[in-house]
C-alpha cells in the first residue's frame, strides 16, 4: 500500500539514475534553454531561431576548423516554459547529462541572471545575447559573455539626439519597469540626463506587466512634459501608447526600450506605432560585413525568406552569439572549454552584427542607434556621428494626425 | 485639481470595465457555487475570438459582441455540461482544483493556435475620446461603463424576476426539490454556466479594445475578479459594480498618490481587509 | 513479522533516497532536490489541509517568506545559513499567527480564497520592500554543494512526514480531525478550535518556509514572482490531493510522482508539456478525487469501476 508505493517511487528514482548517458558524438554540440512558450515566449523564440539559422549556415560553410580538421556544430534546444527555475535545471542538465561542449544564453536579464550561475559552477562559457543588465556583469564571473550592450547605456545617444533637437525639450519623463534590467537602464540614464542639462520632471517606478497607465499618462499630459522615455517590456509599451491615444496624451517626443524594433510590435499597433522613438544596436546594413552572411542586409532578406518574419536584434545578437563561439574555438585550435573562454575574452572580428569584442566583464560595448518609426518604416534618425536623416519632431497631436 | 479629477474619472471608468469583466464569475460562484479559476482564461479566449472575427471577419467589435457572446456561451454550456458537472457534488474545493487544470490547458492551447504573438484589435475609432473641460474621457471606457450598468442590471433583473432566473437560483440552493418540480438541473446548471462564460467573451472583446492579447493574461484577469466578485459582495448581482468601481477608484488614486508600485498592493490589501472584516463584501448582509 | 513489513520497506526507501547522491547524476540529484521540497510543501499543507480540512491556497506566503528569510540574512545581513532559516521560520510564525486568527474564522471556500488573497498581497507588497531588493529579488551568495541540500531536503521531508505521523496518534492530530469533520461539535466537545486551527496553521508554515530557505539557497537568486509563486499553491495541493489527502504518506507520494511525470514531459515533450499537466490534473480531480493512496486501498474491490463511481458519486 503506502509502504510500498514509497518504496517503488525511491526505486524509481535509482533507476533513472544508472539511465545511460547519449554517446559522444564527434560535433560540437552547443546547448541552450530558451523560452519557447510562457508569457516572454513572443521574443524568446527570435533566439532559437537564430541560432539555428547561424548552426546551418555555418556548417553549411564547411563547418568549425578545429586544428587540422573540420567539425560540424550541433544544436540542442530545451523549452524552459518563461520559467527560471526550470531554465536553470535545464541548463545543468545540459551539462551533466547532454555533455553540451558550450553553452548559449536564454532570452532576459534575470533568466541569465540565473543561468549564469551554472555556466561558471561547471566552468563552461555561455555566450548569450538576451541579458544586458549591469547585474549580470558585476559579479566577477569569468564564464558568462553577453552581445547585448550594457543596460545604463540604452538611452545614451537619445539623450544626445536630445539635446540637438529643436526646440530642446525642456522637461523629461523617466518612466521604468521594477525588474533588473529596466532598472539599471534608468539608474544609467539619471546621469546623462543631468550631464546634458536636461529637466527630469517626473522619475516613476512602475509594477512589471502593468496593464494601468491611466494615471501616469494623466500626470505626463498636467505637468506638460515634452519627452517621455519608458523602460519597459514589449506588453506594457503596448498598454502605453494605446492608453495615451486615448488619453490624447501626445509629448513633443516619446522613445521605447523595446518593442520599435520588432515587426509584431509594430504590426499590433498599426498607424499609432508612428513617430514612436526607439534604439538598436544593430540595423540591417549591407556595411556591417560577416564571413558566413555576405553582409547584414543579406542575412536579414535570408532570414526572412526562411522564417517569415523580419529579424531585428535579438536575432542578430543570436547569431554574433554563436559565430562568436566559433571564432574563438578556431582561434583556441581546441573545444575544451577553459581554452575557449580565454579565446573568448580576446576575440574581435567583423560580423553582421558589428565588432565583436568584450570587454573585462564579458560585456560587449556597442553604440545605440537612435531610430523612429517613420511611415511604418524602422528608420535611422540619430547615430555616432550626430543625424542620419531629419527625425520627424515634434511629435502631432492624435487627432490631427 | 485637474489632475485629480481625471485621475477620478479614470477609476470610474475603469471600474466598469471591472464590473464587466468580473460578472460572468460571480454569477457562476454567487449562484451555482462553482469558484472558476479559468475565468480569465475564458476572457483571453474572448479576445482572441473577436480578434479573430475582426481580422479575417472584418466584424466590428462592437457589433460582433452579440456573437461573441453566443460562440462563448456555447462553448460554456458545452464545459459544463460535458466537464464540471460531473464533479459539482464533490467538495467544492475539487472545482478550484479542475479549473486551475481547466486554466492550464486553455493557456497552452491558446499558445499553441495563436502562438506567443501580441495581438490589438484596432478599429480606428479605439483611441477616439471625448473632452469635457480639462477631462478626456475614452470613448471605449464609456461604452464600457455603460455596458457594465445595463448588463448588471440586466442580470439583478433576471436573476430575481424572471422564471429562469429564479428556476436557475432554486436549483442552486435546493437540488432535490428543483428535481421534485421537474426542472432538470443538469441543463440549468449548462445554461448558467454558458451565461457566465458569454460574459466573459463580451469582456475580453472589450479588453483586446483596449490592451493588448497573448495567451498568458488569463491568470492575473483572474485574480482581479476575483477581488472584485469578493469586494462587492456574491450574494447580491449588483455587488460587481460596486466592487469594480471600489477596485477602479482605489487603484488608480493608489497609483497616482502612493507609487505607480503600488497598484497590486492597494487591490490584494483591500481584498483581505474585506475578507476579515466583512467577508460577504460591501453590499452584502453581515453574516 | 508482517506488521513490521511497511516499515522496513520504508527504512529501506529512505536508506535508498540518501543514496542517491552518490549513485546518481547530477541532473537526478537536482530533480531529486526539486521533488523533495516540494513534497514538504505538499506534506505542510497536509496538516491544515488534510487533517484539519482547512484548505489554505497561500501556503507560498510561507515559503516566498522562507525563500526571503535566508536571503535577507545571506545576502543583507551576512549572517549563517542557519540563522536564516531561523529568522525565515519566525517570519512564517509570526505571519501564520497574526494573519491567521481572522482568517480562520472563515469556512470553506472563503477561506481558501483569503489565503489565495494573502498570497497575492504579499508578492505585491513584498515587490515594493527595499531590504528585499524590491521586484528585482537578491542574488545570494553561490554555494556548490547540491548533494547538501539533498540531504537537507531528505531530512525536512522525513521531519514533515514524522510529525504528520505524530499527529495520526496524539490528541493534537484527533482534535485536527474533529474539527474536520464537525467544527461545532468539536468545540462542544471541548476542543480548543482556534488554538488547535492556529497552531496546524503555524506548523504547516513552518515546514514551508524551512523548504523555502534550503529552496533559496540552492537556486541562489529570488525574487518575489518565483518566491510567491502562486502556482506552487496549486501544485502542492495537488500533489497532496493526487496523493491522497489526510494520509500519512500520500502527499509524498503525490509529490514524487507529478514532479517525474512533469519533469519527463518537460524534457522529452517540452512545448506540451505544460499542456499534458493539465490533462493530468483535470483527469485525476474527476476520476480520482480522493487521491491515489484511496485508488490502491479500493481498486481491488472495485476495479476499473472505481473511477466509474467516482464519477456517479459526483456528478450533478
Amino acid at each position: 500500500m503506502s509502504a510500498k508505493a514509497a518504496f517503488l517511487s525511491s526505486l524509481l528514482l535509482g533507476a533513472a539514475a544508472i539511465a545511460p548517458a547519449p554517446a559522444h558524438a564527434a560535433d560540437i554540440l552547443l546547448g541552450a534553454s530558451v523560452q519557447l512558450t510562457g508569457p516572454v515566449a513572443n521574443t524568446g523564440r527570435y533566439y532559437k531561431d537564430a541560432y539555428e539559422f547561424a548552426v546551418d549556415k555555418i556548417n553549411e560553410k564547411g563547418g568549425v576548423k578545429v586544428g587540422n580538421e573540420h567539425r560540424k556544430l550541433a544544436l540542442r534546444i530545451y523549452d524552459n516554459q518563461s520559467d527560471v527555475s526550470l531554465s536553470v535545471r535545464q541548463y545543468t542538465q545540459l551539462v551533466t547529462q547532454d555533455k553540451v561542449n558550450l553553452l548559449l544564453g536564454p532570452f532576459a536579464s534575470n533568466f541569465v541572471l540565473a543561468d549564469s550561475a551554472i555556466s561558471e559552477k561547471y566552468k563552461i562559457p555561455m555566450v548569450q545575447g538576451g541579458g544586458a543588465s549591469d547585474q549580470i556583469f558585476s559579479r566577477g564571473f569569468k564564464y558568462i559573455f553577453g552581445t547585448l550592450p550594457a543596460a545604463s547605456d540604452y538611452f545614451g545617444s537619445t539623450i544626445k539626439m536630445l539635446s540637438a533637437l529643436k526646440p530642446k525639450p525642456e522637461n523629461v519623463a523617466l518612466l521604468y519597469a521594477d525588474d533588473s534590467f529596466d532598472v539599471s537602464v534608468a539608474k544609467g540614464t539619471r546621469p546623462l540626463l543631468k550631464e546634458a542639462g536636461l529637466k527630469l520632471a517626473l522619475d516613476e517606478r512602475y509594477t512589471t506587466n502593468a496593464t494601468n497607465f491611466n494615471s501616469l499618462l494623466s500626470q505626463i499630459r498636467n505637468a506638460h512634459i515634452d519627452a517621455v522615455l519608458v523602460a519597459g517590456h514589449e506588453t506594457e509599451i503596448l498598454n502605453f501608447i494605446r492608453q495615451a491615444k486615448s488619453l490624447s496624451v501626445s509629448p513633443k517626443m516619446y522613445s521605447f526600450t523595446v518593442g520599435v524594433p520588432s515587426a509584431d510590435f509594430r504590426a499590433a499597433l498599426g498607424k499609432d506605432a508612428e513617430f514612436a522613438f526607439g534604439m538598436t544596436a544593430w540595423l540591417p546594413s549591407a556595411s556591417l560585413k560577416d564571413e558566413w552572411f555576405g553582409n547584414a542586409e543579406e542575412f536579414a532578406k535570408a532570414y526572412k525568406a526562411k522564417f517569415g518574419y523580419d529579424p531585428d536584434y535579438h536575432a542578430a545578437s543570436g547569431v554574433a552569439d554563436v559565430e562568436a563561439i566559433v571564432k574563438a574555438i578556431e582561434s583556441a585550435g581546441t573545444i575544451e572549454p577553459q581554452k575557449v573562454r580565454d579565446a573568448l575574452a580576446k576575440v574581435n572580428f567583423q560580423s553582421l552584427y558589428g565588432t565583436i569584442a568584450f570587454g573585462k566583464n564579458g560585456q560587449i560595448t556597442l553604440p545605440q542607434t537612435v531610430i523612429q518609426i517613420q511611415d511604418g518604416n524602422v528608420v535611422a534618425v540619430y547615430g555616432q556621428e550626430g543625424f542620419i536623416k531629419q527625425p520627424k519632431y515634434p511629435m502631432p497631436a492624435w487627432n490631427s494626425r | 485639481m485637474d489632475l485629480l479629477i481625471q485621475v477620478l474619472i479614470n477609476g470610474v471608468l475603469l471600474g466598469g470595465f471591472y464590473a464587466i469583466m468580473a460578472l460572468g464569475l460571480a454569477l457562476v460562484w454567487g449562484v451555482l457555487n462553482i469558484v472558476n479559476l479559468a475565468h480569465g482564461a475564458f476572457i483571453m479566449l474572448g479576445a482572441y475570438l473577436s480578434w479573430y472575427l475582426y481580422e479575417y471577419g472584418g466584424i466590428d467589435p462592437f457589433i460582433g459582441l452579440p456573437l461573441n457572446a453566443v460562440i462563448m456561451f456555447a462553448v460554456g454550456y458545452a464545459m459544463q455540461r460535458g466537464l464540471l458537472n460531473l464533479i459539482v457534488r464533490a467538495p467544492m474545493f475539487n472545482t478550484l482544483l479542475i479549473t486551475f487544470g481547466i486554466e492550464v490547458v486553455l493557456t497552452y492551447l491558446a499558445q499553441l493556435v495563436f502562438s506567443a504573438d501580441f495581438r490589438t484589435i484596432n478599429p480606428p475609432y479605439a483611441g477616439n475620446n471625448t473632452t469635457l473641460g480639462s477631462v478626456v474621457i475614452p470613448d471605449v471606457r464609456l461604452f464600457a461603463f455603460g455596458a457594465a450598468i445595463v448588463l448588471t442590471l440586466g442580470m439583478w433583473v433576471f436573476l430575481l424576476r424572471t422564471k429562469l432566473g429564479r428556476a436557475i437560483r432554486a436549483t442552486a440552493q435546493n437540488l432535490v426539490a428543483a428535481r421534485l418540480y421537474g426542472v432538470e438541473p443538469r441543463h440549468l446548471y449548462a445554461m448558467t454556466f454558458g451565461i457566465g462564460i458569454g460574459l466573459a467573451g463580451a469582456a475580453g472583446a472589450l479588453y483586446g479594445v483596449t490592451s493588448q492579447i497573448n495567451p498568458y493574461i488569463g491568470a492575473s484577469l483572474t485574480a482581479k475578479s476575483f477581488a472584485i466578485s469578493i469586494i462587492g459582495g456574491l450574494e447580491n448581482p449588483l455587488g460587481v459594480i460596486v466592487g469594480g468601481l471600489a477596485l477602479g477608484i482605489i487603484e488608480s488614486l493608489a497609483l497616482l498618490y502612493v507609487g505607480a508600485t503600488f497598484g497590486d498592493v492597494a487591490t490584494f490589501g483591500v481584498l483581505v481587509l474585506v475578507l476579515i472584516v466583512r467577508p460577504t463584501g460591501l453590499l452584502g448582509r453581515t453574516a | 513479522m508482517k506488521k513490521l513489513l511497511p516499515a522496513i520497506l520504508l527504512a529501506l526507501g529512505v536508506v535508498i533516497l540518501a543514496a542517491v547522491p552518490w549513485i546518481a547524476s547530477d541532473v537526478v540529484v537536482q530533480f531529486g532536490i526539486n521533488s523533495l521540497l516540494l513534497a514538504v510543501l505538499a506534506q505542510g499543507w497536509n496538516i491544515i489541509g488534510g487533517y484539519c480540512g482547512y484548505p489554505s491556497f497561500g501556503n507560498s506566503t510561507f515559503f516566498g517568506l522562507g525563500c526571503y528569510g535566508v536571503a535577507i540574512a545571506l545576502v543583507q545581513w551576512e549572517l549563517p545559513f542557519a540563522v536564516g532559516l531561523a529568522f525565515g521560520v519566525a517570519l512564517a510564525a509570526a505571519f501564520a499567527v497574526l494573519l491567521g486568527i481572522p482568517v480562520l474564522r472563515l469556512k470553506g471556500h472563503y477561506f481558501a480564497i483569503a489565503t489565495l488573497a494573502l498570497a497575492l498581497a504579499m508578492s505585491a507588497i513584498v515587490s515594493n520592500v527595499e531590504i528585499a531588493g524590491r521586484n528585482i529579488g537578491l542574488v545570494l551568495p553561490p554555494l556548490n554543494n547540491d548533494p547538501l541540500f539533498y540531504e537537507l531536503s531528505l531530512a525536512l521531508l522525513i521531519a514533515a512526514t514524522l510529525t504528520v505521523f505524530w499527529l495520526t496518534r496524539s490528541r493534537f492530530g484527533f482534535g485536527l480531525i474533529a474539527i474536520r469533520e464537525n467544527e461545532e461539535g468539536a468545540a462542544v466537545m471541548g476542543v480548543n478550535t482556534t488554538l488547535f486551527k492556529i497552531l496546524a496553521f503555524t506548523l504547516s508554515g513552518v515546514f514551508s518556509a524551512l523548504a523555502g530557505g534550503i529552496y533559496a539557497y540552492w537556486i541562489t537568486f529570488i525574487d518575489p514572482v518565483s518566491a510567491f509563486d502562486i502556482g506552487l499553491n496549486v501544485k502542492m495541493i495537488i500533489m497532496a490531493v493526487f496523493g491522497g489527502p489526510g494520509t500519512i504518506l500520500g502527499p509524498v507520494l503525490g509529490a514524487f510522482l507529478l514532479t517525474a511525470v512533469s519533469e519527463v514531459l518537460a524534457s522529452e515533450v517540452t512545448t506540451l508539456a505544460g499542456l499534458f499537466f493539465g490533462l493530468v490534473v483535470v483527469a485525476a480531480v474527476v476520476l480520482m478525487p480522493r487521491g491515489l493512496t484511496d485508488v490502491f486501498h479500493q481498486f481491488h474491490k472495485a476495479g476499473w469501476r472505481y473511477f466509474l463511481n467516482n464519477i456517479r458519486a459526483h456528478r450533478l
